[in-house]
């Protein structure tokens, strides 16, 4: 119990995927000019990756290792055009503003990266854990960015005006190059959070702590690749 | 990783006796504020204590901001070199002279913030801060940086915006000397071509300013100006009056030229400045903004890094 609880909690802070893991930075940009935007996509992804992570976990052993990107997406994109339909028939509004974003969920990094990291190699409950965790993270994460962009960038927040008739919007931030800038001071926010926790904890600060590294192991994969590689050509060489 | 390949002391210095060529940050900030001085005063006397306040408050804040954040960053406060009021003032150079002045000092904070201190300071920058500030105002507030809207109290017409909206006959009395006189609106420092011009010739011969980038700029600005006048004369105004007219002086002296965003071998300067020409005609041509130069700029910045990629062949090198 006490594992299925720190999988689920590992994405709402120390893996939080978009400033965390810096993943599914497409719908992170591109939706998040309203508060409400943000919330509608965290919802989709939610049931997306909660659901996919738990198919992909029962089936994993039955799925050939070289064909299983594929099978992912298989799953992903079914998922996807559920939600999409759902959508349709109860939140149309929602579902103009999101567009082709909706659609493109199949292609979210989080969900192939939790799929390929964690549930392949996971049992089912905890990896409904981890998407759930994940999930609710990447929405706080969205609504939050949202809440920020719309404040400024419209005066508004969820819709309710906040600065009253006076503010004149500072359109910037609801446009392209608000989202990138938001971004890159919300990661440099993380950062200095972290040196300052560390410091005041009085711990070496690891360059590359905050990279998902628990999760994901494809450099440790990748180191023991190489020196296998290496011990053939050595061996080769001697032989 | 980066972060500990800049601490790592790469620098060869060759041996003893070195000279110092005298040469620092602020004397080239106070000549080129001495160079700006004409220009400030031709904007106050052409727009009156508008354009005054405007300046002040764009320098001001700049100063200020710079010197909040460098003490958040624990960073040694450098408001003595300058840069940052300069910096302020070619911002506001950029600006109509009623600018109301919150935009004046949002567009300033955002312009030290955003262009300058992110990067770490003066120096580090990859993108010239002016037009940072410039691009985000006028992206914010397209109706509070239309000059032709925020300048009606005076009678003179702004050539580009009438270029834009109502076509070449509406500047048909625009000479290029009028344009080289500021007998113009524009922005409030940009406008005053001539005085521009003097100044950055002044900044060149001081050697503060190298010639390459400036001239290949123009000369962009001219030669792109020019092919599209030769398709459709009745369409396309003359290079001349696209050189003259707007920020393009004050982008090719100042902005373009702008140390750490433009790129350091002949070359590539070259090039930069040519492309950054190029582009200004072409964003005025078909963009929706009647003046493209601190677009053109800020595109410009960003393609340094490919133009870096050119450099001198080692001596014995293959």
């Amino acid at each position: 119990m006490a594992s299925l609880m720190q999988e689920f909690t590992k994405g709402l802070w120390k893996e939080l995927p978009p400033f965390r893991l810096v993943l599914g930075l497409c719908p992170t940009l591109a939706v998040t000019n309203t508060a409400n935007n943000g919330l509608g996509m965290g919802a989709a992804v939610i049931f997306v990756l909660a659901l996919s992570n738990v198919i992909i976990s029962l089936v994993r052993n039955i799925i050939p290792k070289k064909v299983r990107i594929a099978c992912f997406i298989a799953i992903a994109a079914s998922l996807v055009v559920a939600v999409e339909m759902l959508m349709q028939a109860f939140a149309y509004p929602l579902y103009e503003q999101l567009g082709i974003f909706v659609p493109l969920i199949v292609v979210n990094c989080i969900i192939l990266g939790r799929a390929e990291a964690f549930a392949a190699k996971n049992g089912p409950m905890a990896s409904l854990a981890d998407g759930l965790g994940m999930g609710i993270g990447f929405t706080f994460s969205l609504t939050f960015l949202g809440a920020i962009r719309e404040s400024f960038g419209a005066g508004t927040l969820f819709g309710v005006s906040l600065f009253g008739p006076g503010y004149e919007p500072f359109t910037f931030m609801v446009q392209a190059p608000g989202a990138f800038v938001c971004l890159g001071l919300i990661l440099a926010g993380m950062n200095y959070l972290n040196i300052w926790q560390a410091k005041r904890k009085g711990v070496e600060l690891d360059p590359n702590f905050d990279a998902g590294c628990s999760g994901c192991g494809a450099c440790k994969a990748m180191d023991k690749l190489a020196a296998q590689k290496k011990l053939e050509r050595l061996e080769t060489a001697k032989g | 990783m980066a972060s500990q390949d800049i601490t790592k002391n790469i620098f060869t210095v060759t041996s003893a006796p070195l000279w110092h060529c005298g040469k620092t940050l602020q004397s080239n900030m106070i000549q080129t504020l001495l160079a700006l001085l004409p220009v400030a005063v031709m904007a106050g006397y052409k727009y009156g204590f508008a354009a005054v306040s405007v300046m002040a408050w764009a320098a001001l804040t700049a100063v200020i901001t710079e010197a909040l954040v460098q003490k958040l960053m624990g960073q040694e406060p450098s408001a003595d070199d300058f840069s940052a009021l300069v910096d302020g003032l070619l911002f506001a150079f950029l600006l109509p002279a009623t600018a109301p002045a919150w935009m004046v000092v949002v567009g300033s904070a955002a312009m030290v913030i955003l262009g300058r201190m992110v990067f770490g300071g003066y120096g580090g920058s990859p993108l010239c801060a002016p037009a940072v500030g410039w691009g985000i105002l006028a992206i914010s507030w397209p109706d509070f940086m239309d000059l032709n809207g925020m300048l009606l109290n005076w009678d003179l017409i702004e050539p580009l915006s009438e270029l834009k909206y109502f076509g070449l006959d509406a500047i048909a009395g625009v000479t290029p000397v009028s344009l080289l006189l500021g007998e113009n609106l524009g922005d409030l420092g940009a406008s005053q071509a001539g005085l521009v011009l003097v100044a950055g010739l002044f900044l060149m011969a001081r050697g503060i300013v190298r010639w390459f980038i400036p001239v290949s700029f123009l000369a962009g600005v001219l030669v792109t100006g020019l092919v599209y006048n030769l398709i459709d004369p009745q369409a396309y105004a003359s290079p001349v009056f696209h050189l003259l007219s707007g920020s393009t002086l004050l982008a090719a002296f100042f902005l373009m030229p702008y140390p750490s965003s433009s790129p350091a071998w002949r070359l590539p300067m070259l090039l930069f400045g040519f492309f950054g020409g190029a582009m200004v005609i072409i964003i005025r041509t078909y963009g929706i903004y009647p003046d493209g130069a601190c677009f053109a700029v800020l595109l410009a910045n960003l393609c340094t890094p490919l133009f870096d990629l050119i450099q001198p062949k080692p001596f014995g090198g293959r």
